[in-house]
């Protein structure tokens, strides 16, 4: 597994905004220097708290900003670059997004039907008998009945709502799913259906999904690997149970310490840490270059060649003991 | 509160069929069971439950209508005149009898002794004295008169609105006017509309530069005063429904376009219009399928609102003198014309302004309607 | 319906002194398309001293329940019956004058959006000498001197510089902070807290948290927690009311809802959502809340429900007491009903609780 190449790559990928002009002018560092890799059929979890920049990289990659500066490659192939007519249709053939609130991510003036069969008809599908019964078994995918594919968005509950996201973005059958906050926005009751939808639909499909979430539990749960962010920086990426298990960077430390666990007995002791980047970093974070380090396999860390050792002997330390 | 060790007897006793396992096979989503609602039909579901709005919109229809037919039936033309019977006033079939629109007129300080004279006053022309009274030492009476035997037009002639002083039919006028009123209005509206859609979405939806150019330049436009941008076009392309209509849209469509504009920038940004860019629908398709549509309740609220204020604006610009070329009536022109004999014939003047007035409240009525119907964050709602 | 917590007193006095008492609730709303039946008919109460959380996901009544305790319900809300007793007054037919004075002074709310709750354009002091001086007739430099207090109380660095701030200068965990300041103010007795960290990160979430509970312990308040996040709830809790389609489902203390859970409901919120330990499929819950302008015959969750029986889908379950504290209304509790036990993964799950509780403890 570890030595499969990438099917998504990104390598110092940069995001600015700006805004105001003149003297006042700000720049927005969103995504700051982020590389990681998505291997076939995998789940990368991607995580970290509002303004992290996280739901901004998934937005990168697939185009909704153009980056600053950086490279992204799908399968080989730059996806990163100037946007020409059959980049964008190798884009949007092989990656599709799941987005965040299931109210605002459907047009409330379009049917079911024609919200998931959108993808068919600009791919130049025109027979309506056939987007027809595309969209019926997309629908049957995701739990939901042709008699649904009438209906208008606002006729279906949060989960449901979802669920016909899901279908829109895998009608054409990408090969990979960004997915950003699907389960967020909903009741606690229905987020683990679906969750359990894109599980099978990965097991069936074989698809390879980014999931970008805030919820260290979920992103735990769901993803093969994990990338912790922090302030358009990605601090830290490991296995889900390496990443749990020896947190390395301060600031994954102080996120699992803050997760509150369903469980009486430890939550009532349970110990917070802090994270203050001025006194958990040696000087040389903030001048020097921190740069992501392969620590151990499959454990990345953001850090200075100095924290490069004290980290190397944490986990060293872990091994022994 | 209940001991389950210890229960009451109608608890306790319950029959046990209850108590098996209501569901064992795996558990679906429930099926809808209402029809399918289109937004429109939504809309035009609680569009039709409000009272003022329908009221309105028959008010509407009934006067467009009556522009449509009015000036056929009446046997005159618009532009027909006739000086041997000019200013009559109204008198209308069925309703003289009962004392209104019979065309009456009272003439006031008139010769006791010249109502024997049938050249002045012909035979059964006086219906009743009003009042007798002395000027100077002669007998003097305010009389009223059947104007139309007075003015010896034939007693089988009728002036449902009376007549202007050049004895044109008003009612004709009036719908003839309404209609070319109402065609300028419509017109310049859907043109207003058609330049500040195009204009607002392409500055809305690429933002940036473009947007930076398209409302600096829509705001040296918005400077021009409008009447002497009117002026200036009616000196070039003279006066006529097409200069009106082109000088009420050089500056009219910047106001949609603000509203496309800010509609655009609020939809661009959508979960949903972000999704159909991932699944690469073209821009223009974003623009006209996804965002389009979600302007088209403030749009067409606007139009209505719109409409009476470019009636109004007409009727301005008639009554300045900027009016399209006579013969052709407009409620502006009529207004106009009424309003340097509203003392003597206060009907030349009344009939335009009722019927401006009224056109007026429909459209607005029908537009605060509308918007309330079109508003999406109420669908659903009865 | 939890009277028995009034009968089996007098082990502790403190301990059970109950403050504040909601019987039989019954809160609808007025609506397009009919009666939002909201809040069906809960009791509970609120001893001094002690957090109670209500649990329960969007809709399910809870945040309805509490803000018809503060009396800040919308226009719209009709009372239906019941009454909230609280200091030998029944706050449902309080006048607003009253409440008025009953909410600076002896109850607090913090809301879940720290922003929505203050004035953007009032200085962050300002917003809680105000306070003090409308509760608490202080004059402006007492109120001054007591607000700088406030803000240090609720560890807000260098609040003599951050008095004169507004609360756009401020972070979401720092005006929730000042929320909290504010509504300490008029020196409560009881803290309402509805959704208070809902809005926020976790690492801000987990120290808002630690600071209710720190001021809880400092001040001797009695807290009524609502949220959706049952790890919030282990956290904060001592006793727990979880709330589905406008009911209480079941009550009992945190350790028997965590721990044996007796409603179905009450199950699949546990076992629904995984945990940093969980590997096993997740046991979704089919379908989706009730719509509760038609609330549903029988128990409102018996058609989301695997273990529902015949009866639940006609017939309304009354409460049924497992212990002193714990009570839910299933029929399963009944004798007649059938061995049903909890889903094997939620067992799993308590197990590994237990044990790491131990490990820990």
């Amino acid at each position: 597994m570890a030595d499969t190449p990438y099917l998504l790559e990104a390598r110092n990928l940069c995001q600015h905004f700006a805004s105001g002009r003149g003297g006042k002018r700000l720049t927005v560092k969103a995504v700051d220097d982020v590389s990681f890799g998505v291997r076939p059929a995998e789940i990368f979890g991607l995580v970290g708290e509002s303004g992290c920049g996280k739901t901004t990289t998934g937005r990168t990659i697939i185009r909704l900003y153009d980056p600053t500066s950086g490279t992204v490659t799908f399968d080989g192939r730059e996806i990163s670059g100037g946007m020409t007519r059959g980049l964008r249709r190798y884009l949007t053939d092989n990656i599709a997004m799941i987005f965040q609130d299931p109210i605002e991510s459907l047009n409330p003036r379009m049917t079911v039907e024609e919200i998931v069969g959108e993808g068919l008809t600009i791919r130049g599908v025109k027979d309506k008998a056939e987007v027809r019964r595309r969209v019926v078994e997309m629908l049957g995918k995701v739990g939901l009945t042709n008699e649904h594919a009438t209906r208008y968005p606002h006729e279906f509950s949060g989960g449901q709502r979802q669920r016909i996201g899901i279908a829109r973005a895998i009608i054409t059958h990408p090969k990979m799913i960004i997915a950003d906050e699907p389960v967020s926005a909903l009741d606690v009751s229905v987020q683990a259906q679906v969750i359990n939808l894109l599980n099978d639909l990965k097991e069936e499909m074989g698809l390879t999904i980014l999931f970008i979430a805030h919820n260290l539990s979920v992103v735990k749960y769901f993803s093969d690997r994990i990338g912790v962010m922090y302030y358009g920086h990605l601090v830290e990426i490991a296995r889900g149970d390496d990443l749990y298990a020896k947190p390395l960077h301060p600031y994954t430390r102080a996120l699992l310490s803050a997760i509150p666990e369903p469980n009486p007995l430890t939550e009532k002791t349970r110990r917070r840490i802090d994270y203050d980047p001025e006194r958990d970093h040696k000087e040389d974070y903030f001048s020097g270059n921190p740069v992501m380090t392969e620590i151990e396999p499959e454990h990345f860390v953001y850090c200075t060649p100095s924290e490069l050792e004290l980290y190397r002997d944490q986990v060293r330390g872990k091994a022994d003991a | 509160m209940l001991d389950p060790h210890n229960l009451p007897d109608e608890i306790r006793d319950l029959p046990d069929a209850g108590f098996e396992l209501a569901q064992t096979g795996e558990i679906k989503d429930e099926v809808f069971h209402t029809k399918p609602i289109g937004f429109y039909r939504d809309a035009l579901q609680r569009l039709r439950k409000s009272k003022a709005s329908m009221v309105s919109f028959w008010i509407i229809v009934i006067i467009i209508l009556l522009a449509l037919i009015v000036p056929n039936i009446t046997g005159y033309t618009y532009m027909e005149q006739d000086t041997s019977k000019k200013n009559l006033p109204p008198k209308i079939p069925g309703l003289e009898s009962l004392g209104i629109a019979d065309g009456s007129q009272i003439l006031t300080n008139r010769r006791r002794d010249s109502l024997d004279n049938p050249d002045r006053f012909p035979e059964g022309s006086v219906i009743r004295i009003v009042r007798e009274y002395e000027l100077s030492g002669v007998p003097v009476v305010d009389v009223m008169v059947d104007y139309y035997t007075f003015v010896g037009v034939d007693d089988d002639v009728y002036h449902w609105m009376g007549t202007d002083y050049l004895g044109r039919d008003l009612c004709t006028r009036l719908f003839q006017g309404t209609r070319v009123s109402l065609l300028i209005a419509f017109f310049a509206v859907l043109i207003r509309i058609v330049i500040g859609v195009i204009y607002g979405a392409i500055a809305g939806y690429y933002g940036g530069k473009v947007d930076f150019a398209m409302i600096h330049f829509a705001e040296v436009m918005d400077g021009l005063p409008y009447v002497v941008v009117t002026i200036l076009f009616m000196i070039l392309l003279g006066a006529g429904m097409f200069s009106i209509i082109l000088a009420m849209t050089v500056t009219g469509w910047i106001g949609t376009s603000r509203l496309i504009r800010a509609q655009f920038y609020r939809f661009k940004g959508r979960e949903y219009v972000l999704a159909a860019r991932t699944l690469g629908v073209t821009d223009r398709k974003l623009i006209f399928r996804h965002i389009l549509p979600n302007t088209i309740g403030p749009l067409i609220t606007k139009a209505m609102i719109e409409i009476p204020g470019a009636i109004f604006s007409e009727a301005f610009l008639a009554y300045i003198g900027l009016g399209i070329k006579p013969p052709n009536p407009s409620i502006g022109i009529l207004l106009s014309n009424g309003q340097s004999v509203l003392l003597q014939y206060p009907y030349q003047t009344l009939f335009p302004a009722v019927l401006i007035s009224v056109l007026m409240v429909a459209f607005n009525l029908f537009a605060n309607g509308l918007r309330d119907a079109l508003d999406p964050t109420r669908r659903g709602e009865d | 319906m939890p009277k028995q917590q009034n009968d089996t007193t007098g082990n502790s006095a403190i301990a059970n002194d109950i403050i504040l008492k909601v019987a039989d609730l019954r809160v609808s709303f007025r609506a397009y398309g009919g009666r939002v039946q909201a809040v069906r008919g809960i009791s509970f109460d609120l001893k001094r001293g002690e957090t109670v959380a209500i649990v329960g996901e969007s809709g399910s009544g809870k945040s309805v329940s509490v803000k018809t305790v503060m009396g800040i319900l919308p226009g719209n809300a009709i009372i239906e019956s019941g009454e909230v007793r609280y200091g030998g007054m029944d706050l449902t037919k309080v006048s607003e004058e009253k409440f008025h004075e009953i909410r600076g002074n002896r109850i607090g709310l913090i809301f879940q959006d720290p922003l929505s709750a203050l004035n953007p354009i009032m200085k962050i002091g300002k917003q809680i000498t105000e306070t003090l001086r409308l509760a608490k007739k202080m004059s402006g430099e007492e109120a001054r001197a007591k607000a700088i207090e406030l803000m240090a109380a609720v560890h807000i660095p260098d609040p003599q510089r951050r008095f004169n701030q507004y609360p756009f200068q401020f972070s979401g965990g720092m005006r929730q902070r000042i929320v909290i300041a504010i509504a300490l103010a008029g020196d409560p007795e009881i803290l309402i807290c509805d959704e208070p960290t809902t809005a926020l990160d976790v690492t801000v979430q987990s120290k808002i948290l630690e600071l209710i509970n720190e001021i809880k312990r400092e001040r001797h308040l009695s807290v009524i927690f609502i949220t959706h996040d049952l790890g919030v709830v282990a956290n904060m809790a001592d006793r727990v009311n979880v709330m589905y389609a406008g009911k209480i489902v079941e009550a009992g203390t945190t350790e028997e809802i965590f721990f044996s859970p007796a409603h179905p409901y009450t199950w699949a919120l546990l076992s629904s959502m995984p945990d940093l330990q969980t590997k096993e499929r997740l046991q979704a819950i089919p379908g989706a809340p009730p719509n509760m302008i038609y609330p549903p015959a029988g128990d409102a969750f018996a058609r989301r429900n695997p273990y529902a029986l015949k009866i639940d889908m006609e017939k309304e379950p009354p409460y049924f007491r497992l212990s002193d504290t714990h009570y839910a209304a299933t029929w399963l509790a009944h004798p007649k009903a059938p061995k049903v036990e909890m889903p094997a993964v939620l067992r799993a799950r308590i197990d590994r609780m237990k044990r790491s509780g131990m490990l820990n403890g």
